[in-house]
């Protein structure tokens, strides 16, 4: 089966080792793309349909029924905001359907606060060969497909 | 699984004494620890460990997904 993974937000898509982070950059817990979102206030939206299975106020993680994970991380260094700034739209259990807000937050603030806003939207455990259909760099609104995960 | 590798986790940075402290971020454990040179990279990655990351005394150890149940799993061996 295959499975249509969206973008999280709007901005340009770029490619993963552009990260800052050497986790995500060198896909240690698997394969994606990341997007340099716009720099103004707006909600993370759910990419696939499924269960929030992992809820932090700076990322979350989306699991499908049939088991495909997909990870959304809000900037890099993040954590360290202790949520503020971010604005929970969900609770960890609940069901969403792609598109749907997940996390409210300001690009532009984090920024300026000296960290990338930069997204990194990870299939967790996937292989990079399973990824295709993949966005070319270039601008994305939320809720456009980024890439299709083969399963 | 998880008790058992939050176990071994927990040996292969050095043991209870070791730990400053330790946060989970959704894919990683950020471990504070006394003393970094006592980690074993290599019993990390045949815990299950992704990879290992480190800065002195803190190092990030990348265990995927599950990295919030293993830190508490952690949090309840020391």
């Amino acid at each position: 089966m295959t499975l249509t993974v969206l973008s999280p937000v709007s901005g340009e898509v770029v490619p993963l080792s552009e990260v800052p982070d050497p986790v995500f950059a060198q896909a240690m817990v698997g394969p994606g793309i990341a997007v340099q979102p716009e720099r103004t206030a707006g909600d993370a939206v759910s990419p696939v349909d499924g269960t929030v299975v992992t809820l932090h106020p700076h990322a979350f993680v989306v699991a499908t029924e049939s088991g495909a994970a997909v990870l959304v991380h809000l900037g890099i260094d993040t954590v360290k905001l202790k949520g503020e700034g971010f604005t929970l739209h969900v609770v960890k259990g609940e069901t969403v359907r792609a598109g749907q807000p997940v996390i409210g937050w300001n690009p532009a603030e984090i920024e300026q606060g000296g960290r990338s806003p930069i997204c990194p939207v990870i299939a967790l455990d996937a292989s990079a060969e399973s990824l295709v259909d993949v966005h070319e760099p270039g601008p994305v609104k939320a809720g456009e497909a980024l890439l299709t995960w083969q399963r | 699984m998880a008790d058992d590798r939050a176990a071994k986790i927990l040996a292969a940075i050095g043991g209870p004494d070791n730990i400053i402290e330790i946060e989970p971020c959704i894919t990683r454990l950020r471990c504070e620890l006394e003393d970094g040179s006592k980690v074993d990279e290599a019993a990390l990655k045949a815990a299950g460990a992704h990879g290992v990351l480190r800065a002195g005394s803190v190092v990030q150890v990348i265990v995927g997904p599950e990295a919030d149940t293993i830190a508490s799993d952690i949090e309840d061996l020391l």
